[in-house]
């Protein structure tokens, strides 16, 4: 009988299903979230191939399928998973766990991932999810998890998600009743049942993550994979749960331009691996988004930035720190300097962050900027004008921002400690030779997020390997670009290059000389206005 | 500014040959933060000290501590205090609970001064300052 054998049920196996976002983060982000509890995939559990009734499917699909030994599972998690664990206050969330975590637990902390299920079935086909799941209590770890789940359930219920596909109550039902030889005691509920069991009718779907059309000659095709098993955590969507909504920017009391979604600064500090009490650095910090979300995982925070403006906020109220008061956090550290002069003012004799998230500035939005004056005659600023002189500043190359960064972070991180950071890029770029390197750092990440056509940005994660050797400070910066200037160039002046696209556009003249045009209206306008009134 | 940023600060430049450290505080304003405002964590903030211990000048922090007023610490380290628990969130307490709202750092080799406001410190450096820091 074919069913699949690579699913045994000799061991614990986990249906893990995504969000149909940030694709290429998702695998990063879940090998970092596990690794948080020394998990690792290949050594301490196996990553099974998805039964598939198409030989080849091209597009993604956003299952995984992991399998644990069962006494390594039983070990390590608390199986037995009743309740809610996702907890909707994140700031008391990341305690350290003496008492067992459950798979729900350590799994939802991954943004990009809906639901979790202990798989009890799965097949190619309806028929072949169902033999499968018969076999389940053949199996030593499903005859466990089979007599637990009888000895804990007194209500359940059996939620069918078909994917785009409509199918009648009638149908529906039949569905569910494939599955009636498992005689589960206690009776149907349908709110808040103790546990919910998910029959999942997998089909194709186009690169958007829509459902492949399902209807040919009025017969509906044929699955790709059907699965069938229990709900871990009790929430069947974990990100439908408005676990996200506390973060959303409409909350925070504090935007800027530049303020990134949440989401994805929740996904870095994932990539970071900061936990309860990881000693994390911004030395970009801006508005502060990726310091309040390290300082919501229960890290300590210190963040530079060059610009008091930003560091200063709008007002009392809306500031870098107004945004950490308003969830109850430690205040972070927050220091006025430029980067490229960190070595003028931190002694740097010991290494001391765990984490160091940044997204650095790369001149489309906020512009870049370092000390020093564009003239070539320097004048000393006289005594009294000192401190509240504001230097000029000039432009700061993306190039040097990046290995200036790299630099401080192979300096400051403890071994082992990550550097996550964004950088801009075209999406035709070889992540081999154009991205900086750092003799004391090596890669372990990389992914890409599409925001326009050929226009994207990656989030590179860096581990420290090697110890920071100070008197080597020049070759390290000198070795930051394999292919010199032309890679620097690729990361470099976007905005260029976007214009330079864009000027290749039709109709790009008219669009600018109109421009033109109404900024000069609005100007005469505004001077009209002030003559008004004086 | 916290005590233990305030250990991690100096100012390097060429005039100050290497040292340019400890930065003297000049407190015009001190906050002490109050364990209920920002709740405890005794285990993750014991974890913290002991991970950051070996990092600290302690003199440095000693001498700091006693300019924004606290002359509570040891004057020296030694293997029992490490090992209390009790010290360590004492500790914990000094050194992260305890800002420097307003004031000032001077540089002790150059005379130099940094200005803190709002718990900032503000580290921006003049043009003439600027020497040229790339290769």
């Amino acid at each position: 009988m074919e069913h699949h054998s690579e699913i045994s049920h000799n061991r614990y196996n986990v249906l893990i299903e995504f969000a149909h976002i940030h694709l290429e983060f998702q695998r990063p982000e879940l090998e970092s979230v596990l690794s948080l509890h020394d998990i690792a995939i290949g050594r301490d559990c196996i990553e099974v191939p998805l039964p598939s009734s198409i030989p080849t499917v091209e597009n993604y699909r956003p299952f995984l399928i992991l399998s644990f030994d069962y006494h390594y599972a039983k070990e390590k998690f608390n199986l037995d998973d009743d309740g809610y664990v996702i907890q909707s206050d994140m700031s008391r969330f990341s305690k350290i766990d003496r008492t067992k975590p459950t798979i729900a637990s350590v799994l939802s902390r991954c943004t990009l991932i809906r639901s979790a299920i202990e798989l009890w079935g799965a097949g190619p086909s309806f028929d072949s999810c169902v033999e499968h799941a018969r076999q389940l209590s053949s199996g030593c770890a499903g005859r466990i998890t089979l007599e637990n789940c009888m000895k804990l359930s007194s209500s359940w219920k059996i939620t069918i998600h078909t994917l785009g596909t409509k199918f009648n109550r009638e149908e529906q039902n039949d569905m569910r009743m494939k599955f009636a030889f498992f005689n589960l005691p206690g009776k149907v509920q349908m709110v808040n049942p103790t546990n919910e069991f998910l029959l999942i009718r997998e089909v194709e779907l186009d690169p958007k993550g829509t459902p492949l059309s399902q209807e040919r000659d009025n017969f509906l095709s044929p699955p790709l994979a059907v699965y069938y098993g229990r709900v871990l955590g009790g929430i069947r969507d974990w990100r439908g749960n408005g676990r996200l909504d506390q973060f959303s920017l409409k909350k925070r009391s504090y935007l800027g331009p530049t303020s990134m979604d949440a989401e994805l600064s929740l996904i870095m500090t994932n990539l970071g691996l900061v936990r309860n009490g990881s000693f994390c650095f911004d030395p970009f910090v801006g508005t502060g988004s990726i310091l309040l979300t390290c300082g919501l995982r229960g890290g300590y925070c210190v963040g530079t930035d060059i610009d008091i403006r930003v560091l200063r906020g709008r007002s009392d109220e809306e500031n870098v720190l107004s945004n950490f008061k308003q969830f109850r956090l430690n205040r972070p550290d927050l220091i006025r300097s430029d980067n490229a002069l960190y070595h003028r003012h931190y002694r740097m004799n010991k290494p001391i962050y765990d984490v160091i998230v940044t997204d650095p500035p790369y001149g489309i939005r906020a512009g870049a900027r370092k000390s020093g004056t564009k003239e070539e005659k320097i004048r000393a600023i006289p005594e009294d004008r000192r401190h509240d002189h504001i230097a000029q500043t000039k432009v700061y190359p993306v190039s040097d921002v990046m290995g200036d960064l790299l630099d401080v972070s192979a300096r400051t991180l403890v071994m082992g400690g990550r550097l996550v950071y964004i950088i801009p890029s075209m999406r035709d770029f070889d992540v081999e030779k154009d991205l900086p390197n750092h003799e004391c750092l090596e890669i372990a990440h990389v992914c890409y997020q599409p925001l326009q056509t050929e226009l994207g940005r990656r989030v590179v994660v860096m581990k420290k390997v090697k110890e920071y050797d100070p008197s080597l400070r020049e070759s390290y910066l000198s070795s930051v670009w394999i292919n010199g200037p032309e890679s620097a160039e690729k990361c470099a002046n976007i905005r260029e290059r976007l214009l330079e696209a864009a000027k290749l556009k039709p109709g790009y003249e008219e669009k600018a000389a109109y421009r033109k045009k109404r900024r000069q209206i609005t100007r005469e306008e505004k001077k009209k206005q002030r003559a008004k009134h004086v | 500014m916290r005590l233990l940023t305030h250990n991690t600060l100096r100012n390097n430049s060429a005039e100050a040959n290497g040292k340019g450290y400890p930065l003297k505080i000049s407190a015009v304003e001190v906050r002490v933060d109050d364990a209920s405002e920002v709740g405890t964590d005794s285990e993750r903030e014991i974890a913290f000290v002991k991970g950051i211990l070996d990092m600290l000048d302690w003199k440095i922090l000693v001498k700091a501590a006693a300019e924004l007023g606290l002359n509570t610490l040891p004057p020296t380290l030694n293997e029992n205090l490490v090992n209390d628990d009790n010290f360590l969130r004492a500790l914990y307490h000094v050194l992260m609970n305890v800002h420097l709202v307003k004031g000032m750092l001077t540089c002790p080799d150059t005379g130099r001064e940094f200005p803190v406001t709002d718990g900032t410190v503000d580290f921006t450096m003049e043009e003439d300052e600027c020497e040229n820091v790339r290769y």
